[in-house]
């Protein structure tokens, strides 16, 4: 069957019903591709696309409320400047037009751009159900390879960060356009001077460095700690060789992305 | 295995939305994609599929303005929505000028990307009239071509942008 819902609570009373045998559809830059290719045949679907809430951004007391489908498109003209870049580098246009931040997450892709950018950013995704509303750090909703903390009941209704963090981001691959990377990163600085760094592809999801922020916290940003935080992200990531890059190349290419990175934005 | 088949996405959808320009009242399957629909449905072959997963832009059809892989859609997606492919360009048997400036500048080879790259460049035009090179290249990259070496398309698509703007002043 196909649901269309017209607003949220519709959308949560159709999943918690069908819960594993639903699936949520919105952009279905993931699902239909499965289907295109013969690798999924799911029973239902309940598509998001209309539901106007889902497109809103709120602005709220420092922060900026994404709502659930909240697209790439809509993401990349938003001034927060490591979302932006990230949500500008997926696919071309017509992907970005169709895929959702929440859609990125939810599909939990070691590779997600988006996901470096809300890592670095601190944030939070806010998770509905009938049974209730809860947020966690977006840390805590990876939980391995294309595994997610979601329950079979719920949606990702928003997903909030910081408006206040200074940010970049980049991504290495093999070509300009239509990416995906061999690695992506995103630094932040909060407003109390911490580093935040985040990296994907480089773990069976995309990841903290909590290492190197710790020693950056404890050393200051000088060019000598960046440097030698660099080294520490190196040692903390693990990648894998694949077809896109070997694991050695993964990490030396992951050191000069985080020392670039917050070498410029400390400069900035 | 008679149960699951019974369980299988059989219904037909009712779906209203325009298609270039005319209003729609139809029956879809809904798990059909809404390139399928378009092609074999509704006869408009304009539109191609290639890849099947987004990556080369031959399937892209505007929604309500913007540009989408229509390969990556299904058909009820665009329920109440307002989708224009190549076949809803030209206008009187008058080609748009995106399409007049690829036929004089040979943008066009074997011609299966084309749609899909005309499709492109009258969103980037429409939400930007006097795009840079950079952004042409933006605006584009979400589609391949294996014939032309891209040079002559992005040719068309600036001369396009100057005949679009002195239509405008005029």
């Amino acid at each position: 069957m196909f649901y269309q819902p017209k607003n949220v609570p519709e959308a949560l009373g159709l999943k918690a019903e069908l819960k594993e045998r639903g699936v949520f559809i919105a952009g279905g830059t993931d699902i239909v591709v499965l289907m295109n290719h013969g690798k999924a045949a799911p029973e239902n679907f309940i598509d998001l696309t209309h539901i106007p809430e889902l497109r809103a951004i709120h602005r709220h007391n420092g922060t900026m409320e994404m709502a659930g489908n909240v697209t790439h498109a809509q993401a990349g003209k938003l001034p927060i400047r490591c979302l932006a870049q990230a949500a500008l580098s997926v696919g071309g246009p017509g992907i970005r037009e169709l895929g959702t931040l929440a859609g990125n997450l939810a599909t939990a892709s070691p590779a997600g751009d988006g996901s470096t950018a809300l890592l670095a950013l601190d944030a939070e995704v806010e998770l509905t159900s009938v049974r209730g509303t809860r947020r966690l750090p977006l840390e805590k909703f990876f939980l391995g390879y294309r595994k997610t903390a979601l329950a079979p009941d719920e949606m990702i209704t928003k997903i909030i960060v910081p408006t206040n963090y200074k940010t970049d981001w980049a991504k290495n691959g093999k070509r300009g356009a239509m990416n995906i990377s061999i690695v992506a990163a995103a630094v932040a600085i909060t407003p109390k001077n911490e580093a935040r760094i985040a990296l994907a592809s480089v773990a069976p999801v995309p990841i903290r460095c909590h290492k190197a922020e710790r020693f950056l916290a404890e050393n200051g940003l000088s060019g000598d700690s960046i440097h030698q935080a660099a080294e520490i992200v190196r040692g903390e990531i693990k990648p894998i060789t694949d077809h896109r890059a070997s694991a050695d190349y993964k990490i030396h290419l992951s050191g000069v992305m985080v020392r670039r990175l917050l070498e410029n934005l400390v400069k900035s | 295995m008679k149960k699951a088949a019974k369980a299988k996405p059989t219904g037909l959808w009712p779906l209203h939305f325009t298609l270039n320009g005319k209003k729609v009242s139809t029956k879809v399957r809904p798990t059909q994609t809404l390139l399928d629909f378009l092609r074999i449905e509704m006869g408009l072959t304009g539109t191609k599929g290639a890849c099947l997963e987004g990556e080369c832009g031959s399937c892209y059809v505007l929604v309500d303005g913007k540009p989408m892989n229509s390969c990556l859609m299904l058909a009820p997606q665009v329920q109440d929505r307002n989708v224009t492919t190549i076949e809803g360009f030209a206008h009187n048997k008058k080609l748009d000028v995106i399409q007049q400036k690829f036929v004089e500048c040979g943008a066009v080879q074997c011609g299966y990307c084309t749609p899909g790259l005309i499709v492109a460049a009258k969103a980037l035009l429409t939400e930007n009239p006097h795009p840079s090179r950079e952004e042409f290249l933006v605006g584009m990259e979400g589609n391949i071509c294996r014939c032309t070496g891209y040079s002559k398309i992005l040719r068309a698509c600036e001369l396009a942008a100057d005949e679009m703007g002195l239509k405008k002043k005029a």
